[in-house]
């Protein structure tokens, strides 16, 4: 019964010859360092979750932003909870991004044939740098507003364009109402977008192109 | 890498991948096992440190240190190294050259070596930056401003903490010759703001000292606090600072007091750097401390700086006077010296003084310790008054600061221009000659003048043109300078600083216009009717701020605490900083009227209208055939509350909007965080919990505390009863 439902399933989804491709494929002996990128893409399905709920009660208006957060985080049930994973998740999702990329520059693994897994790499780092710094302003406590106060400041201090990518951040000339929509809209729908494609295009490369071996002194 | 090695390297790794394991259970074994750990690692922060959440944002509040999130620590410490126009180097030439190295890294190492020994620049280069960023982050840790009660009592200290420490760490080097005030209150560059609006010239001042004394400060906080305050010695002459540390208890205002002999316990090296954190080196104010008693505003001067420099540093004989008993009467004599020495004993002598001296000493009475004194040196004149030398008092820097100051100042500005400009854009509010009017942007608000002497004697002209410049928020004024969006230049507002300035000389305006006479002339008690009583209630009584005729009130405060509270307001209520508005006379009227009330034993509180109050109808009106008074003692209506709403809230709600306490209906729907009441729900209900100071948001209601037992009591059973 059940081969015929595996048979009758496959003629009609090909799903046998994806789950060999992804999950039967040969990978090369490798050590522990090589999980550094699973551990990454784990914490960003984390972050995803914890932040879609998050985003169920959270109102990104400078009236209610730090009310909805308060009451996410005291009376909402397990709110904190969810509110301490996504932003411990935060933390962790920068440190095992760098320590992957380490991993990557140590092993020469951003070399042939793998150069655009690379490079969809690094573009990954900064969309997470990205979430990191939008994300701190949308508690709009104390340290939020401050704190990008003086990252969108030092921005302006880029020589020509400067004042125009201040503008551009906050939305005007100081942090407002504006600023808060524009960052959880970022935030929320414009760097997710990008993670996904990008996570979508580095997986398929990595499985396309194979996980590169250990090199040996030789190499 | 070539075709060759690009085929030998696929041949490899196909060769490796044949040999290896699959993907599927081995590695999703190991990834598995990593992934527990983390997520245990993340559950267990998540359960034990949560997410931190401070304070409601508020914008106004200047004070905040920011504190990047830790992976940014690295890039704010990185931009210290590169202050003023070199920050371009730390925004955006090294970050753009990192990461570009990152991302075409490929390119740039094409070798077909892998191993990280083979790849020495590569390994190399990533530990170096894996180096510098770690090392930056935890330099950022370290300097990270220790919290305020480092500083030890030492206020200064405290302040330099709150303001400056985040950005500039324990200490600053400043290179000599600097005018610290002119940076601190205008802002350097980007990133170092303006604080000419946030703190008072006084602070300015010594936050200064205590950047090129900190010892002194602390010095200061040990041995003079508890007696002077930081502002008050600031303003003081250094000849009379100097005096007192150097000749010991024979000071005169410190005679008879149980003090150590300053001149023994400090070392010359202490009182040095004493008087170095106390005389910081700002030009305008060096000359309203040390030559304007004599100099009056301005000294015309048109010569070479050095020459300046050189007068002041050696000072001088300076007047000759002639010798005045060859034309006074002896009576005239006596009159006249008794005049000078305390004007307000010898109000006679006014005329004479006028007369005959004000040509060359102006309004000014020169000093003299004694009428003797005073006597020989009007009688014989002579060359009476000599020029201190400067050199022996002042520091180079302090010096350098005045001569800059004075060749300014006689630089002159255009008044004109100043006086066109200030037409066009402050007299809509600020009316014609600075005289102030109702506040446009707060309703029930004056403007106060900015005209007056003691508006411009307090503050400086970085002060006054950062105003202008950034406008004041708080008090409903805009940014007018250039950089904030306004329509006025830097030298705009130079312009009409100066025009400004011209009314201390040349006060505009005898014919006052009224609203100077309410706001500017008004003494302690007629000030406290016009204002506090709205508040306080006609005598004291309280209504919605406290009860200052109460016993307990009157016993708790001492003056200053009193003096501070005017001064100084409480966050987030109607009790606003009156310092900014009322002169610190002014306020110590108020202190001294507030003092003179008779005590009460309770607050008087506010009864409701008699015969509506809930528990105890008098018998009076208890005629049952005419009022069913038993029907209001069991469920009040609106009317049996109105009057208590009337007096408790509608003082603020009824002039500041929002909820509005005037109909049963409008009790229930309005305000910003409406419903207010949920009838028969009083638990629920907000007004409940505002009343009560259960509220999760804002304060209790009515901010000077909680209404009586039975007032609250009433409003409950009016709700629980349906509100209607």
């Amino acid at each position: 019964m059940m081969a015929r439902l595996t048979t009758w399933l496959d003629e009609r989804t090909g799903f046998q010859q994806v789950w060999q491709a992804i999950f039967l494929r040969k990978i090369p002996k490798v050590n522990w360092f090589y999980t550094l990128g699973s551990a990454t893409l784990f914490v960003a399905m984390n972050q995803m979750i914890t932040g879609i709920l998050l985003t169920l009660y959270y109102v990104p208006t400078p009236d209610h932003a730090y009310d909805s957060v308060q009451y996410i985080t005291f009376q909402l049930p397990a709110g904190w909870y969810i509110r301490g994973l996504h932003h411990w998740g935060a933390s962790a999702m920068v440190v095992l991004v760098v320590l992957h990329m380490l991993r990557v520059i140590l092993y020469g693994a951003y070399k042939f044939p793998r150069e655009v897994t690379w490079a969809t790499g690094v573009i990954l780092l900064l969309v997470t740098i990205g979430f990191g710094f939008t994300g701190y302003l949308l508690p709009w406590d104390q340290k939020a507003y401050w704190a990008t106060t003086v990252g969108t400041r030092i921005a302006g201090a880029v020589p020509f364009v400067g004042d125009w990518i201040l503008r551009i951040l906050r939305g005007g000339n100081d942090l407002s109402a504006v600023t808060l929509a524009r960052f959880f809209g970022v935030h929320v729908w414009v760097l997710p977008s990008v993670l996904l494609l990008l996570m979508g295009i580095h997986l398929f490369l990595v499985i396309r192109n194979g996980i590169s071996a250990v090199p040996t002194r030789k190499d | 890498m070539d075709e060759k090695e690009k085929q030998a390297y696929l041949e490899k790794y196909h060769h490796e991948k044949e040999k290896g394991v699959p993907f599927f259970p081995d590695i999703i074994f190991k990834d598995t096992v990593v992934i527990l750990v983390i997520f245990v690692a993340l559950a267990a922060l998540a359960y034990f440190a949560g997410a931190p959440l401070e304070e409601r944002a508020n914008p106004a509040d200047t004070n905040y240190t920011p504190r990047p999130e830790w992976y940014f620590l690295f890039l704010f410490q990185l931009l210290k190294y590169f202050p003023g126009y070199l920050e371009v180097i730390g925004v955006v030439v090294l970050p753009t050259i990192g990461i570009s190295l990152l991302f075409f890294l490929p390119l740039l190492d094409r070798s077909s070596k892998r191993h990280f020994i083979n790849r020495p620049i590569v390994t190399g280069a990533t530990l170096i930056g894996m180096i510098a960023i770690i090392g930056l982050t935890v330099l950022s840790i370290r300097e990270a401003p220790p919290p305020a009660e480092a500083a030890g009592g030492d206020a200064v200290a405290a302040l330099y903490i709150r303001n400056c420490a985040s950005c500039h760490g324990a200490s600053i080097q400043v290179a000599t010759g600097t005018n610290l005030h002119n940076v601190i209150a205008e802002g350097k560059h980007e990133g170092m703001p303006s604080w000419s609006a946030d703190l008072t010239s006084d602070q300015i001042d010594a936050l200064a000292g205590f950047i090129l004394s900190p010892g002194g400060s602390s010095l200061f906080a040990a041995n003079c606090s508890a007696c002077h305050s930081i502002e008050e010695l600031v303003a003081s002459s250094p000849v009379k600072l100097k005096e007192a540390l150097g000749s010991g208890l024979t000071y005169e205002p410190h005679k008879g007091l149980q003090l150590p002999d300053w001149s023994k316990t400090l070392t010359p090296e202490q009182q040095t750097q004493l008087l170095n954190f106390l005389a910081a080196p700002d030009g305008q104010r060096l000359f309203a401390t040390n030559c304007s008693a004599c100099h009056g505003r301005y000294v015309a001067y048109s010569g070479e700086k050095e020459q300046l420099t050189k007068t002041i540093s050696q000072g001088g004989v300076h007047l000759d006077m002639p010798a005045w008993k060859q034309k006074f009467s002896e009576a005239e004599l006596q009159q006249l010296a008794r005049y000078v020495v305390d004007p307000a004993t010898a109000p006679e002598g006014k005329k004479l003084f006028q007369d005959q001296c004000a040509a060359c000493h102006g309004e000014r009475v020169p000093t003299a310790a004694t009428v003797d004194e005073a006597y020989d040196q009007i009688a014989n004149g002579g060359a009476h008054q000599t020029m201190p030398v400067w050199g022996q008092v002042l520091t180079p820097e302090q010096l350098d600061a005045l001569v800059n100051y004075i060749i300014q100042a006689n630089q002159g500005e255009d008044t004109e221009a100043g006086q066109k400009l200030f037409e066009s854009n402050c007299a809509g509010c600020h009316g014609q000659f600075g005289e102030g009017g109702p506040n446009p942007a707060r309703p029930n608000s004056v403007i106060t003048p900015i005209s007056s002497e003691e508006f411009l004697k307090t503050r400086d002209d970085i002060t006054l043109a950062a105003i202008i410049a950034l406008g004041q928020p708080d008090l409903g004024m805009g940014a007018f300078g250039n950089a904030a969006g306004g329509p006025l230049s830097d030298e705009d507002i130079n312009s009409i600083v100066a025009y400004m300035r011209s009314w201390e000389t040349n006060p505009p305006v005898v014919t006052a216009p009224e609203i100077e006479i309410q706001t500017l002339v008004m003494q302690g008690g007629e000030i406290y009717q016009q204002i506090c009583a709205q508040c306080h209630g006609v005598s004291g009584e309280g209504n919605v701020g406290p009860a200052l005729s109460d016993k307990d009130f009157q016993a708790k405060n001492n003056d200053q605490a009193i003096y501070d509270t005017i001064s100084k307001g409480h966050n987030n209520t109607s009790m606003i900083a009156w310092g900014d508005i009322l002169t610190p006379a002014q306020i110590n009227q108020l202190v001294a009227f507030i003092r003179q009330m008779p005590p009460t034993e309770k607050p008087a509180t506010p009864k409701p209208a008699e015969g509506q109050d809930a528990g105890n109808p008098p018998a009076a009106e208890a005629t049952p055939t005419v009022t069913p008074t038993p029907k209001a003692a069991s469920a009040p209506v609106f009317a049996d509350i109105e009057p208590i709403l009337k007096k408790r809230c509608a003082p603020c709600h009824g002039a500041m909007g929002g909820w509005d306490a005037s109909t049963s209906e409008k009790v229930i729907n309005s305000g910003d965080h409406g419903p207010a009441v949920i009838p028969g729900d009083a638990e629920n209900s907000l007004l409940e919990k505002k009343l009560l100071g259960t509220q999760t948001d804002g304060t209790i209601m009515p901010p000077g505390g909680k209404l009586s037992e039975k007032e609250l009591n009433l409003i409950l059973e009016w709700i629980k009863a349906g509100a209607k």
